[in-house]
C-alpha cells in the first residue's frame, strides 16, 4: 500500500512537470493538458464543428490512448470489454463535456490552472467536489450501469486503431482536415508534434499503470477517507506549480501569476465556473472516472470509455456550433440553459439507474 | 483468511459486504488493490475462517485469498 502511493505521487510529480513543459513548448498556458480542450479542437479539426480559433488534432489524445494501450499490452491488462449501457455512458459524456467547456477545463486543466495561479479553478474545484458528492449520494444507494462483458480482441483495438488513424491525418494534413491558422487562437498554440506525441505516451502509460483518475481521488476520500488516488491529483498540483515558478524565474517570462481576472482561456463568473465542474464531476462519477481515466480505459480496450469519449467528442461540438461554450468575457445565456438542463438530465439518469433496495 | 472481492460496479460492492455481515464475515469496503484489477474502484474485503463466501450477485468480477505472496483465485466469474 505504501509503496503504492510513492508510486502513485512520483507519476503525478512526473505528469505535473511534463504538463508545465508542455506549455513551455507551445500549449496554451496553463493547459498543457486538458482532456475536454483537446478533444474539442481534434472534433474542429474533424470538421464536427467551425469555430477556426480551435481546430487542431491534438497529439497528446493520441499518445494518452496509444500509451495506455502499449503498456496494458505489454503487462497482460489488455481487456476489450464492453456493454455496460454505453449509450448512457455517451449522453454523459456529452454532458460532461458541456459542463467543462463551461468552465474551461476537464478536471486535469482545473489542477494546471490552480497550479498557474487562476483562483477561477480553486472555485471550479468547489464545484467539482459538490458534483462528486452529487454522484456519491446515488452511488451509496445503488447506482449502476450494470456490468461490463468480455468483448473480442478487435473491438477492443478498434480505438487505439482510430487513434492512430487521427495520428495520419495529423502528419498527412489533408485539405479536408481543419487547422486555426496561426495566431488564429489556441489552436494555433501548440508544442512540436512529436513533443506532445511523447508527452501523451508517457502520461498515458503512467495513469495506466497508477489508474490516475481525477473523479476517482476525490470518491475514494467521501467514500473511504482514503487518500491514495487524491495523492496523485496533489503530486501533478505541487509539480506543476513549483515548475511553474522555475520556469517564471529561468526564462524571465510570467508562468504563474495568482488572482481571478486576466487569466488565460478562462472567465471570472464565479457562480458558472461552480456550475459548469458540478455538471462534469456529477457525470464522472456516473462514468465511474475523469476524462483522462476515459481515455486510459479506452486504450485497454474497455469500449464503454471509448463510447464515453465520443459523447465527449461530439458534446464538445455541440457546445461550439450551439454557442454553449464560454470564453474569455464568459458563459453564453444558452451555455447556462445547457448546464442546467445538463445537470437535470444526470440527475433523471442517477435516479432511473439507482435501486431502491441500495 | 481474508478475501477479497472486486466487482463490475459499487452498487455490488455494497450489497456483497451486506451479505458478507449477514452470514457473520467481518467485512469493510475499499478501493481496489491497484494490481488486483483495473474496474470500478471499489472491493469488498472479508474474513472467513473457513473459506466459504456468500453467494456471488451478478455484479461480482472475482474473490481472491490474500496471502504473503500476492492473490490466489478463489472464484472468476463467467465470461459471457
Amino acid at each position: 500500500m505504501k509503496n503504492e502511493k510513492v508510486t502513485i505521487a512520483g507519476a503525478g510529480i512526473v505528469i505535473g512537470l511534463i504538463a508545465v513543459l508542455l506549455v513551455f513548448f507551445g500549449n496554451p498556458a496553463n493547459m498543457g493538458f486538458c482532456i475536454a480542450c483537446f478533444v474539442r479542437d481534434t472534433a474542429g479539426a474533424l470538421g464536427l464543428h467551425s469555430a477556426a480559433a480551435v481546430q487542431y488534432i491534438r497529439p497528446e489524445i493520441i499518445g494518452l490512448v496509444l500509451g495506455s494501450c502499449i503498456i496494458a499490452l505489454a503487462t497482460k491488462e489488455f481487456k476489450p470489454r464492453g456493454g455496460s449501457a454505453p449509450f448512457t455512458r455517451f449522453i454523459l459524456g456529452v454532458f460532461v463535456a458541456i459542463g467543462c467547456l463551461m468552465f474551461l477545463g476537464c478536471p486535469f486543466r482545473m489542477i494546471l490552472r490552480i497550479a498557474g495561479g487562476d483562483l477561477n479553478a480553486v472555485l471550479g474545484l468547489v464545484g467539482f467536489a459538490l458534483g462528486i458528492l452529487a454522484g456519491v449520494f446515488f452511488l451509496k444507494r445503488g447506482y449502476t450501469l450494470k456490468r461490463s462483458y468480455k468483448m473480442p480482441k478487435a473491438e477492443g483495438f478498434l480505438f487505439p486503431a482510430v487513434e492512430i488513424l487521427f495520428l495520419i491525418l495529423l502528419a498527412a494534413a489533408p485539405s479536408f482536415i481543419h487547422f486555426t491558422e496561426a495566431g488564429g487562437g489556441p489552436g494555433a498554440m501548440h508544442a512540436a508534434v512529436l513533443i506532445s506525441l511523447a508527452a501523451g505516451l508517457i502520461v498515458g502509460a503512467l495513469a495506466q499503470k497508477t489508474r490516475l483518475c481525477m473523479v476517482g481521488g476525490v470518491r475514494d476520500v467521501i467514500l473511504f477517507g482514503e487518500w491514495k488516488l487524491l495523492l496523485g491529483f496533489l503530486a501533478i498540483l505541487i509539480s506543476a506549480l513549483l515548475g511553474n515558478v522555475i520556469l517564471t524565474a529561468v526564462t524571465g517570462t510570467p508562468y504563474i501569476h495568482f488572482g481571478f481576472a486576466g487569466q488565460p482561456v478562462a472567465h471570472t463568473d464565479a457562480l458558472w465556473n461552480i456550475l459548469g465542474m458540478l455538471l462534469a464531476g456529477f457525470g464522472c462519477v456516473l462514468l465511474g472516472g475523469c476524462p483522462l481515466r476515459q481515455l486510459v480505459l479506452a486504450g485497454e480496450g474497455n469500449t464503454d470509455s471509448a463510447v464515453a469519449v465520443l459523447g465527449i467528442l461530439v458534446g464538445a461540438a455541440f457546445a461550439h456550433n450551439f454557442g454553449l461554450a464560454s470564453s474569455g468575457e464568459g458563459p453564453t445565456m444558452n451555455g447556462k440553459v445547457a448546464v442546467i438542463v445538463g445537470i437535470l438530465v444526470i440527475t433523471l439518469i442517477a435516479a432511473a439507474n439507482t435501486k431502491k433496495e441500495g | 483468511m481474508e478475501y477479497i472481492a472486486t466487482f463490475y460496479s459499487h452498487f455490488g460492492a455494497i450489497q456483497y459486504r451486506r451479505a458478507c455481515e449477514k452470514a457473520g464475515f467481518p467485512a469493510k469496503i475499499m478501493p481496489v488493490p491497484r494490481n488486483l484489477s483495473s474496474s470500478c474502484g471499489t472491493c469488498v474485503s472479508f474474513v472467513s475462517p473457513d473459506g466459504t463466501y456468500p453467494p456471488v450477485n451478478e455484479e461480482l468480477e472475482q474473490i481472491v485469498s490474500v496471502e504473503k505472496a500476492g492473490f490466489g483465485q478463489v472464484y472468476m466469474a463467467e465470461e459471457n
